[in-house]
């Protein structure tokens, strides 16, 4: 123990100790107080006297969150695949073919970086309601699970991520594989592919969480709850619940467990795309 | 057939790319474009008759104003611009600072005489909102940075379990911004006996109703009251700054960290041998080489707080009163809940406006890339 705490290193453990109590709190409070009576919950009591599971009952079933959880599963699995099969063959193209126009279009599509959240929901809503473009697919996306995946299936910034990735592939495994036949597909599909595994599990773990944030779009577009994802969920419970905190954090419980447990087998891969990427951007 | 042949590599690269395309102009470029035409119609719900310049005539009440406004801003960045350009190549620095100096000042005149002339003409709900917005983008950028900094570095020593800290110090970063809200959403509670309140409490202070109390923060801490832009943020508004600082210290800490470990060892060993201290290492080494990675991370931290929306939202009460609608809350409850949308666009391209302005100077204090030797 001694040579753990010498003097050298006395303040930064401190520090560390500080940090990790304070990040951990609001977690050690929403499981702990999902476990509560409604008293002990709103005296804001730190342990329950006695582990209450019938609130995850409650909240599972008598208030649907088995359903909410299986939606935002559902959405955030299709985002997820839509955004790599666009993106992959996209930023092959962008990294490996030469075509006419090709720097020309990537640079439009970056614009779209620039542009806030905020200002893109109010089109995005004319345009699923096809007031301004007739829509494949029905009339009208609202309410359905159209809308809420297949605008965020286009991403310049995982097609940016992956270009990078794909461009490092060395051009004599292109060369080889042409001299045997192989088309781009074929050597997408069979060679470049395999090869970035890592940066294709990265793109779709942030992508999967990106879209199981995503808030206000789903606010908007459900009227009614058949496709509600847990944070549309969660915000309504809030006000519904009134002083019944003990069913509110159960309810956080469910819906952040399996980003949780998605994040305790990644972290590794975690730690490094954010120390790498953190200064690129 | 021959044509298929010849082109078949372009045409391969066309088909790879259309799917991507097609979706990123129509969700992601076609918006902007289409808000601008909104902003100048009146629309609600259905596209009325058109308006030319009046949404935002009473967004801003007096457009010129604005780009004074605006003119002012980028006068900011054009002073440090100046003084970035030439404090190397110019001998005499006494003229260049004051002439930098001198622009700065017009910038800061201007910017506050036109902000004047737009509150007291123009749609002032909008125009607080820019103002919480700064406090809200500031307060939480500088603190993240800041505390990030000091984690960093403690992380930077020789410690047992980096990889354990540096995991816990990533979780608030992967939660869900609404379920994270909803736990700070009890714990800022106006609860009397919260352990929030208690713990302040064992400092001396009374129990505070935080999300539920729109004084500001000076009269909350010091009982005095000043009006305008000094008073800073409502009690309200601190509790989702809180909020901000806790999920996304740690992100900026991992990041900083990685900033520390590209400075060159020996730097440190040739300060060791001189008997620098370690506190004067790190102000006098540590800082000013990270110094390019710190206002990175502070201007785009900025633009993107200024963005921050889901767990401002969810905290919202309606005993804070509109101290805690930052400006996407604001445009969010224009065309949503009160259903107007043109007015609603014309608030996004103001806020698109000032993002760019932004965007402008990180390009201008970033045009030199950042290295080392």
């Amino acid at each position: 123990m001694t040579r753990i705490f010498n003097t050298e290193t006395k303040l930064p453990y401190i520090i560390l100790f500080l940090v990790t109590v304070f990040s951990i709190y609001p977690f050690f409070y929403m499981i702990s107080t999902s476990f509560m009576t409604v008293g002990e919950a709103t005296n804001q009591y730190l342990f329950p006297k006695k582990l209450i599971f019938e609130n995850y009952f409650d909240v599972w079933i008598s208030n649907n969150f088995q359903r909410y959880t299986l939606n935002s599963l559902i959405i955030a699995s299709i985002v997820v695949s839509g955004i790599l099969f666009t993106s992959i063959p996209a930023a092959y193209s962008f990294a490996r073919i030469d075509f006419p126009f090709k720097n020309i279009i990537f640079y439009f599509l970056l614009i779209s970086l620039m542009i806030p959240e905020i200002i893109m929901l109010l089109p995005h809503l004319l345009i699923i309601r096809g007031e301004i473009i007739p829509l494949p697919f029905g009339p009208s996306w609202m309410n359905s699970l159209k809308g809420l995946t297949i605008p965020f299936m286009g991403n310049i910034f995982v097609i940016f991520l992956l270009r990078q990735y794909f461009k490092k592939i060395p051009k004599e495994l292109w060369d080889a594989a042409r001299m045997d036949g192989a088309t781009h597909f074929y050597f997408l599909y069979k060679v470049v592919i395999p090869l970035s595994l890592p940066i294709i599990v990265t793109v779709s773990l942030f992508s999967f969480i990106l879209a199981w944030n995503a808030f206000a779009w789903p606010l908007m577009i459900l009227t009614k709850d058949d496709w509600f994802p847990v944070t549309v969920s969660i915000y309504g419970f809030i006000r519904e619940v009134g002083p019944n905190f003990n069913l509110l954090m159960a309810a956080c419980v469910i819906s952040i467990l399996p980003i949780l447990v998605l994040y305790f087998f990644t972290q590794r891969l975690f730690l490094e795309s954010i120390s790498n990427f953190g200064l690129k951007e | 057939m021959n044509f298929f042949r010849k082109y078949s590599n372009q045409i391969t690269g066309y088909i790879f790319i259309t799917p991507a395309v097609l979706l990123i102009s129509l969700f992601g470029i076609f918006p902007v474009f289409f808000g601008f035409y909104m902003s100048f119609h009146k629309w609600k719900v259905f596209k009325g008759r058109f308006l030319g310049f009046e949404n935002y005539q009473r967004i801003l009440g007096d457009i010129s104003s604005f780009w004074i406004f605006v003119s002012g801003l980028l006068l900011l960045i054009f002073s440090y611009w100046i003084w970035s350009e030439y404090k190397d190549k110019i001998k005499n620095k006494i003229p260049l600072s004051i002439f930098s100096l001198l622009i700065l000042f017009l910038g800061l005149f201007l910017i506050n005489s036109s902000w004047a002339k737009m509150v007291s003409l123009g749609d002032d709900d909008f125009l607080y909102s820019i103002i919480y917005t700064f406090y809200y983008s500031f307060l939480t950028i500088t603190s993240e940075v800041g505390f990030g900094l000091i984690i960093a570095f403690a992380l930077y020593q020789k410690l047992k379990g980096k990889q354990f800290f540096q995991n816990i110090l990533l979780l608030p970063y992967i939660t869900p911004a609404v379920m994270g809200a909803a736990v700070f959403f009890i714990i800022f509670g106006k609860a009397e006996n919260s352990l929030l309140n208690e713990l302040i409490g064992l400092f001396g202070f009374d129990p505070q109703l935080w999300l539920f109390d729109k004084r500001p923060i000076t009269e909350v801490l010091f009982g005095i009251k000043i009006n305008g832009f000094l008073a800073g943020p409502s009690l309200a508004l601190t509790s989702a700054i809180i909020y901000g600082i806790w999920s996304y210290t740690g992100y900026y800490a991992i990041i900083l960290l990685a900033g520390l470990s590209i400075i060159p060892t020996d730097l440190y060993e040739a300060a060791k041998a001189e008997g620098a201290s370690r506190w004067q290492t790190f102000i006098k080494i540590t800082i000013p080489l990270l110094m390019p990675i710190i206002f990175f991370l502070l201007l785009t931290g900025f633009i993107n707080t200024f963005q921050a929306f889901n767990h401002i939202y969810v905290m919202q009460t309606s005993s804070a009163g509109d101290t805690m609608d930052v400006v996407t809350v604001e445009i969010f409850d224009h065309f949503w809940d009160r259903v107007k949308f043109g007015y609603a666009a014309a608030e996004g391209v103001v806020l698109f406006i000032l993002l760019n302005v932004l965007a402008i100077s990180q390009f201008i204090f970033f045009r030199k890339r950042l290295n080392y030797d």
